[in-house]
């Protein structure tokens, strides 16, 4: 297994290489330039080539790159054209709220959705099944940030229980640090949920037909083990597979939820630099991202086998 | 390794990841009301005023980097971090002695060294600094609290440039931070004004913190805008970024912020409603719509297509469209200069008074041989302005017979292809969408967009021998009459040329709760004064 693992993250560098390339030749061709936001609307074109040139931006696309590569291959992710800050430390000081709201979504969506699923495969057919399929659909067609507006106006403003927006850090206190994320974490959700539930009842409708579940029935068994111990475990894979793929759908969904919620953020992060042309923070995200969907990859491989012991690497 | 092993080692890396480099001041319940949270108008996302001059960054400068000189409510420079001045009966050389006590954030004194390193620095970037640095014979500190400015030839608005509110300001630097090349950024922050920059507290996007300098020595008079005695009566002012106005107006209504720089039209009715918000117009020099035609190429290369434009454009259109049915927040412009200031004019303004007449716009528009090419409008949908007043651009000139190649894009874009010289098929343009701060339209001092020296002018490259010549004769005014006078000269011959088309002046609200006091009218959010209750 550990060395499947290693294998697996070996095999990663040529993707991050893939991506790095790509990225780099995206921003290169795009449209915009740091220098003019900088210089700000008044600036003579002197000034923005002036800056241009202090930048570095004006050198040749392959010299650019090199020096990036270069750095990179240093463990240097290079410096904020804006803010002459680390990325590396731009990103440190962001993770930390996006990694919290993601924590929180994904609990509350295990908790939820797949609870929910069960229920509804168990009762297939029934009022029940079709409320809950009703609310999938449901939570499908809303955008976060119309859940999110919903949910500050009602908690927030008309019933004074939740904050609107901002973040907490866990080391003032694990209360301060969840009430922020109630609301965005159920904005963001929404979805999310949505999308387990019904993938968990798909599993579980045909998992529920198989001869051993009537044997456990037979035996005797609770309708709660027979659902949630036997069933649920071996219906399990594809829900694990969802549950991962959507880590992806949660990085996209965070960039608007922290907008929405004012979350100090990778995914606000991510728009500034973009809106703003911030070259080498864009890239070092990116990278990030990519690292972390391969990585989300290959825990749900690893995963496979936590449910499943007749998988084996 | 076993399923334990791996589910153990999770807990622990996320564990780890969420306390780990979070770390965020504890902040005492009772210092919540010495604590001043304010949601600006943009993120701060860097911190050298030179170097970046968006406005956002000058107000944050003008917290924390004191002047020589600040202008007043009345246009008038006032002595600052400067006791005295003395200037030779030809005008050519000045003396300035600073003020005793004045002291940096780390302690030190304030030198004449550190001001004429952060006067030359600043001097390479500003207009009118650029303008004296090519009279300049010597800048030199004379003793620690006298320097001396010996120039070619007078320049009768230099206390004007020491003071000017607009960026980027003469802001007073520590010699060996001024000593930065002025198109790279500094990245230490210790300033001379009146509340201390938190570096460690920054999060570019996101929150920015200033504690009062309890050093700093305030002036005796009343403050004034940039002037007088800037009194912090809170220890700390946080800068909480918030991009969704939305959740600004709700984050404002719930008490977890207390000023909201510029709330958005459409939200401010919910805003007025509120009984624990107040809600007036934050900066009185408001804004001055605008779309520049470009000069170097067929059709606005022509006087007449520019004018019949001028002559077709509905002020009131642009002004609805960018603040809705709110008649408070918006006036008709027939000129350039910002309305209720010393010089503002309408002399040559006729064109953009009284009833639209499309026919006589239609038959200019022939006069000038338009035939129908497309007409490359830029448009940065990402900026509720532009893209308001470029849905109107855009309809008016369908109205006029155009052929309108509408290019939506987001601000970055626009700010990069308006400076392509190369024809409008070939990556460059015919007109862009922009909007002007007031306080830069209150004289031809900092107004680059007035200028219309061609090649050298701002993205348009206007030219417009007449204004030029106008504005020559303002900077050599003696006296307010002949500095009005030259300015009706100026903004007929700009109108006449068209140097960019006017589309109306409007103005914004600020909104703050109503435990905030000392809240004032000025052309940048201004915290001296500004205390809070609990």
């Amino acid at each position: 297994m550990l060395s499947y693992i290693l294998r697996r993250i070996v095999a990663t560098l040529p993707v991050m290489a893939i991506v790095a390339l790509f990225v780099f030749s995206l921003l290169y061709i795009a449209p915009g330039d740091p220098a003019v936001v900088i210089a700000g609307d008044q600036a003579s074109p002197e000034d923005v080539e002036r800056i241009r040139q202090s930048l570095g931006l004006d050198r040749p696309f392959l010299v650019q790159f090199g020096s990036w590569v270069w750095r990179i291959l240093h463990g240097d992710l290079g410096t904020s054209i804006f803010t002459n800050l680390p990325v590396s430390a731009m990103i440190g000081q962001r993770l930390g709220p996006t990694l919290s709201l993601m924590i929180v979504t994904l609990l509350l969506t295990i908790v939820v959705a797949v609870p929910l699923g069960v229920v509804a495969a168990w009762k297939a057919g029934s009022l029940i099944d079709r409320v809950i399929m009703g609310f999938a659909v449901f939570g499908f067609s809303l955008p976060v940030f119309v859940v999110g507006y919903m949910l500050a106006y009602i908690f927030a403003l008309e019933l004074e229980w939740l904050p609107v927006q901002g973040y907490t850090p866990l080391t003032q206190g694990f209360w301060p640090w969840l009430e922020n994320l109630i609301l965005p974490a159920i904005a963001l959700g929404c979805v999310y949920i949505a999308l387990v539930a019904r993938i968990t009842r798909a599993a579980m409708l045909e998992v529920l037909q198989q001869d051993y579940i009537r044997t456990a029935k037979a035996k005797g068994l609770g309708q709660g083990g027979i659902l949630f111990i036997h069933a649920l475990k071996n219906a399990a894979v594809p829900i694990v597979t969802v549950i991962g793929i959507g880590i992806a759908l949660l990085i996209g969904g965070a960039v608007v939820t922290e907008s929405v919620f004012a979350i100090p953020g990778l995914g606000r992060l991510t728009i500034d630099a973009i809106l703003r042309r911030d070259y080498p923070v864009i890239q070092g995200i990116v990278l990030l991202f990519s690292f972390v969907y391969v990585l989300v990859n290959l825990m749900i491989d690893v995963t496979y086998t936590l449910v499943d012991p007749r998988i084996r690497y | 390794m076993d399923r334990r092993t791996v589910l153990k080692g999770l807990a622990g890396a996320g564990g780890l990841a969420l306390t780990g480099g979070l770390s965020a001041p504890a902040i005492a319940q009772g210092a919540a009301a010495r604590t001043l949270r304010f949601v600006p108008q943009a993120n701060l996302a860097n911190f050298d005023p030179i170097w970046g001059t968006q406005y956002v960054v000058r107000n944050a400068a003008a917290m924390v980097w004191d002047t020589l000189y600040g202008i007043d409510s009345s246009f008038q420079p006032q002595r600052q971090m400067v006791e005295s001045e003395e200037v030779t009966d030809d005008g050519t050389t000045w003396t300035f002695k600073l003020r005793s006590g004045l002291k940096f954030h780390d302690g030190a004194p304030v030198l004449s060294k550190d001001v004429v390193a952060s006067l030359t620095r600043w001097a390479a970037r500003d207009p009118m600094g650029l303008m004296i640095k090519a009279l300049q014979q010597e800048l030199t500190a004379v003793d620690d609290r006298t320097f001396k400015w010996v120039l070619k030839q007078p320049y009768p608005k230099m206390l004007y440039a020491l003071g000017k509110n607009n960026s980027p300001c003469a802001f007073i630097m520590p010699e060996r931070i001024a000593q930065t090349d002025p198109f790279k950024q500094i990245s230490e922050y210790v300033g001379s004004g009146p509340l201390k920059f938190a570096k460690s507290e920054w999060v570019p996007g996101a929150k920015a913190v200033f504690e009062k300098f309890t050093d700093y020595v305030p002036r005796q008079e009343k403050p004034s805008w940039l002037a007088g005695g800037k009194q912090v009566m809170v220890d700390r002012v946080e800068w909480v970024i918030m991009p969704d106005p939305a959740t600004a107006a709700a984050a404002l209504q719930n008490g977890e912020i207390d000023w909201w720089e510029n709330p958005i039209a459409d939200l401010v009715p919910v805003l007025k409603k509120n009984k624990n918000i107040s809600v007036d117009i934050g900066d009185p020099l408001g804004n001055i719509g605008s779309f520049r035609m470009n000069f170097l190429y067929p059709p606005f290369n022509d006087v007449k297509a520019r004018r019949a434009v001028l002559m077709a454009l509905s002020q009131e259109d642009y002004m609805r469209a960018i603040v809705g049915d709110d008649n408070s927040l918006w006036k008709p412009l027939p000129g350039y200069f910002t309305p209720d200031t010393p010089l503002y004019t309408e002399v040559g303004g006729e064109i953009l008074k009284g009833k639209r007449d499309l026919d006589a716009a239609k038959k200019l528009l022939a006069e000038s041989g338009y035939s129908g090419q497309p007409v490359t409008c830029l448009v940065a949908q990402d900026q509720p302005i532009t893209k308001a007043m470029g849905d109107v651009t855009a309809d008016l000139l369908k109205k006029l017979g155009m052929n309108v190649d509408f290019v939506a894009t987001d601000w970055g874009t626009v700010g990069s292809r308006r400076a392509q010289k190369t024809p409008p098929g070939q990556g460059g343009w015919n007109m862009f969408h922009t909007w002007h701060a007031g306080a830069d339209c209150v004289n031809p001092a900092p107004y680059t967009a007035i200028r219309a020296n061609g090649d050298k002018a701002w993205f348009g490259w206007p030219t417009s021998a007449g204004t030029e010549k106008e504005v020559t004769s303002w900077f050599e005014a003696k006296n307010l009459d002949e500095e009005k006078a030259a300015i009706g000269r100026l903004n007929k011959a700009a109108i006449d040329d068209v140097v960019y088309a006017p589309t109306g002046f409007f103005l914004s609200y600020t909104a703050w709760r109503k435990n905030v006091s000392g809240v004032t009218k000025g052309p940048l959010p201004l915290f001296w004064g500004v205390s809070k209750s609990a």
